[in-house]
């Protein structure tokens, strides 16, 4: 059944255009273009930030003038001036998150059009109504499952994010992280920086510097979070980088899932766009993260298209913690991006199921970082990469036990799928293990559609396309399950559009 | 990151700049930190006849039918070789830090051409002599001309401190056969850095099999290029460390022609607090399609304080490949331990035997019985003997 549903989504999809790359003519403010300690202050000034924050800000940005960018990823690029770059574009109709009435129609206009539905009575599209009861839901759950909460993120700044006082009621924050720093700011000193430091790494340091909005979840102890929780982000503004920061804090014996989704209009120019995201998991707290990336990828012949270099990391940091990362990469023309877990807490897990889709003259270069630090700890990788059309899709990581990680253990597979002759997929797997306990186990291999699997579904009466979209969504499959519910039919029906035109 | 770092007293001897950690293929390999004493390159050192003989009587190969060439402290020997150098020229394009240092120090080397079917094995053996510590630096040059075959065996062997720096090319040609088979019994306080470069032509069928057992610090590099269609070779080797020793071996393995096949396997047992270190690279270039690339590599670590690190690699060019590699690491298995005790095996005799069967699948696919059942033999006392030195 669920192949027929795919091939039917697969014929649906019109042409092989990026779907969201329209633009929206909204009148913007913006932070003077180029970088200096003056731009700093003035973002940190626009979000009436604490003193502390601002310190910390320019502490990063002074880190980052030391630092130098990295080359070591298999991807190639021009140069970027970092000084040709708006650092702060804010629709003017949006001072601070407002309730929904109160925003700018053509926001929600745009929000509509991409499918993420800001009216609270409304759920992401074919899942079920709300209210209607699950068997999911726990028995007297006031709650019906199957509602998501959404930040908007627009540009530079949060214009919305729904659901807050139900989340309220059940004590979960869920908030733009501008708005968390001035309403809880002894959360977001305690836990910012603690998982990413604000001189890890050069774009995570311009990040620090710079950040503009993003999410901020914290959990109280014992609360499983009632629904989805998710941020959008839209770039929209031309000549601007997008720099948000996420913090997830999953308190002692909680558990939240969260959901991230992008886009950027069509654009000649290549966009920035540098995020980090920073998740702690307590004592027995568990985080699922997904993201369904789609930044605009650039048109066939490389112009234009978002550099996505982003710093994901996860500290599992009490014991039986667990973090679990899901990522649909299909977007971006550049992608660097590496979510990793830190596994200190005892028996704690990690997870990381990724699929990257390349096309055109896309580059990829993706992966995970495992890093055993306590002892029982395990982790899990599995990763499917698709090269099509004259790009390289490479899957870079690490798995390390330390001395002390007694009885580590580690499982990783990697896939990658050749879609033509012209593309490029490489496998640069680290693995490290300094104590004899640790078991770790490491498989990858790398084929094409073979020509038995073509004929068979063509011999069916499939055409070639219906047939590659059919095959792929087997390859990816054991990722895809781990999609939350609202992505999964979103995801197929990608993986048909990224790889269109790739073959014939 | 600034270069301009003062030089170790090591690389003041060598007037060379050691690769360091910050270098990406040396990244757990760092010579600037490891080498901790001055090597001095070209030291003319003399060998005592008794010493010479009594190490070429240790190599594990002894008992075998050999042809055998000997070189001490660097040079040739013509007293104990049976075969003499002749002259091929090096043809090598390689550029890595091994490889420019034994430009600049090598002293000699086997320099061999094959040509038809060569039955008896022949024997390279390197012998360093106790001496003050200094750099004793060999590069070979082997060709093997079309439709010829035969095995050659590589023996390291040595005493006291010293730096072994061994460089061997090896060419191919079309539907011709070679055997390798390279055994590492350096001195345990010696370092040993390699590099073995070979090329291979049309329908070739290379076998190349090294066991590292020797020195304090190693490092040996392969780069396997394949020239000509249809050809098939396997790399394999086997690590069996203890004590403080470090190994490292990363290969190459390049694809530039299509329907070709490679498979490489490393066995890795690190006892104590040893550490093994394997880097493999499959290269498929555009155009080589049918390529049957398989890399795999299994680390048992014996002692709580043992490492294996991995970095198995991919790069793929070409779509219609079927390319792979797998790595593990763990302890022996309890299970298969218990087994043997139940059935009234002692258990040190039960995990030599285990380690004897993990290391086996390494050298199976050399030609020769006897060099198989030599290796065979090593592997099964290396265990117990390395326990009762230590």
């Amino acid at each position: 059944m669920a192949d027929i549903d795919t091939i039917a989504l697969v014929k649906d999809i019109d042409v092989d255009k990026y779907k969201y790359g329209f633009t929206t003519d909204i009148e913007s403010e913006y932070a003077p273009k180029g970088l200096n300690e003056d731009t700093v202050r003035f973002i940190s000034n626009k979000k009436n930030e604490p003193a502390w924050m601002l310190e910390a800000r320019l502490e990063a940005y002074r880190r980052w003038l030391q630092m130098d960018e990295p080359t070591w990823a298999k991807v190639s690029y021009p140069k970027i001036d970092f000084q040709d770059i708006y650092y702060y574009a804010a629709p003017k109709s949006v001072s601070a998150p407002k309730s929904l009435d109160e925003v700018d129609p053509k926001l929600l206009e745009t929000y509509a059009k991409l499918g993420i539905p800001l009216k609270e009575q409304e759920i992401l599209a074919g899942v079920r109504k709300q209210g209607e009861k699950s068997d999911l839901d726990e028995e007297g759950s006031e709650y019906a499952s199957g509602k998501v909460a959404v930040d908007a993120v627009f540009d530079s700044v949060s214009v919305v994010t729904t659901f807050k006082a139900e989340l309220a009621k059940a004590g979960v924050i869920f908030c733009s992280i501008s708005e968390a720093l001035r309403e809880h700011p002894e959360l977001v000193k305690k836990y910012l920086f603690s998982v990413v430091p604000q001189g890890d790494n050069y774009y995570a340091a311009l990040n620090a510097a710079v950040f503009s909005d993003g999410s901020f979840v914290y959990v109280p102890p014992g609360v499983r979070c009632p629904m989805e929780l998710s941020t959008y982000f839209r770039m929209n503004a031309k000549n601007t980088g997008q720099f948000e920061r996420t913090l997830i804090i999953a308190d002692k014996g909680s558990y939240v899932s969260y959901l991230e989704g992008c886009t950027a209009p069509t654009r000649e120019e290549s966009q920035l766009h540098a995020a980090v995201v920073e998740l702690i998991a307590l004592d027995d707290a568990e985080i699922k993260y997904s993201t369904v990336q789609n930044w605009y990828p650039g048109d066939a012949e490389g112009k234009g298209g978002v550099y996505n270099f982003v710093t994901k990391r996860g500290d599992c940091r009490g014991p039986r913690s667990k973090i679990s990362w899901t990522q649909v990469e299909t977007g971006s023309a550049i992608t660097w991006k590496y979510p990793s877990c830190i596994l200190r807490g005892e028996e704690s897990r990690g997870e990381f199921y990724s699929i990257a889709i390349s096309n055109g003259r896309q580059q990829v270069d993706s992966g995970t970082k495992m890093i055993h630090l306590g002892k029982n700890t395990s982790s899990r990788i599995i990763s499917k990469g698709i090269a099509a059309g004259r790009s390289d899709n490479t899957y870079r990581g690490l798995v390390s036990a330390h001395r002390k990680a007694l009885n580590a253990r580690n499982f990783t597979q990697c896939d990658s799928l050749l879609i033509g002759d012209k593309c490029g997929a490489h496998t640069v797997p680290y693995i490290e293990a300094k104590t004899s306990t640790a078991q770790f186990e490491h498989e990858a291999t790398t084929s094409k559609i073979s020509d038995d699997q073509m004929f068979y579904c063509m011999s069916r009466g499939l055409s070639q396309e219906e047939a590659v979209a059919l095959i792929v969504n087997g390859f990816v499959r054991d990722v895809l399950q781990q999609l939350p519910m609202e992505f999964m039919a979103e995801t197929q029906k990608l993986i048909g559009i990224s790889l269109e035109g790739s073959v014939g | 990151m600034s270069t301009a770092i003062a030089k170790t007293a090591a690389e003041e001897a060598l007037g060379f700049q050691l690769p360091h950690r910050r270098m990406e293929d040396w990244r757990w390999t760092d010579l600037r930190q490891l080498i901790d004493k001055p090597y001095p390159p070209r030291q003319k050192v003399r060998a005592l006849p008794g010493d010479v003989e009594r190490l070429i009587g240790s190599s594990i190969f002894s008992g075998i039918a050999a042809t055998r060439m000997v070189f001490v402290n660097g040079e040739y020997d013509a007293a104990h070789s049976k075969l003499a150098n002749s002259y091929v020229e090096s043809r090598s394009e390689l550029s890595d830090p091994v490889n420019l240092m034994n430009v600049a120090f090598a002293t000699d080397g086997a320099r061999l051409r094959i040509e038809g079917n060569v039955d008896t094995p022949i024997e390279l053996i390197f012998i360093a002599t106790d001496a003050s510590p200094r750099t004793v630096a060999t590069r070979n040059v082997i060709e093997v001309a079309d439709d010829a075959s035969a095995t050659i065996i590589e023996t390291h062997l040595g005493e006291g401190s010293y730096l072994a720096n061994s460089v061997t090319e090896i060419w191919v040609g079309n539907n011709a056969r070679l055997d390798r088979v390279k055994v590492e019994l350096e001195s345990h306080d010696a370092v040993h850095l390699a590099h073995c470069h070979v090329v291979v032509g049309h329908s070739v069928t290379f076998r190349d099999f090294t066991l590292t057992t020797g020195a304090k610090l190693n490092r040996q590099d392969g780069t396997f290029r394949f020239v000509g269609e249809f050809a098939d070779a396997k790399v394999s080797g086997a690590y069996m460390l203890a004590a403080k020793q470090h190994a490292d071996t990363r290969l190459v393995v390049d694809h530039e022609v299509p329907n070709c096949a490679s498979r490489e396997l490393f066995k890795c047992v690190m006892d104590d607090h040893a550490r093994g270190i394997f880097q493999g690279k499959v290269i498929v270039r555009p155009g080589a399609q049918k390529t049957d690339g398989k890399q795999s590599s299994h680390a048992l670590l014996l002692s709580e304080t043992s490492e294996f690190d991995a970095k198995p690699e991919l790069e793929i060019y070409a779509d219609d490949v079927a390319c792979g590699h797998g790595a593990t690491s763990g302890d022996l298995n309890h299970d298969h331990v218990f087994y043997l005790k139940s059935r009234g095996v002692p258990e040190a005799e039960a995990k030599a035997l285990l380690i004897a069967a993990f290391v086996g699948e390494a050298f199976d696919m050399i030609h020769h019985d006897g060099i198989k059942a030599a290796l065979e033999d090593f592997a099964a006392r290396w265990l117990t003997e390395h326990r009762r030195k230590g």
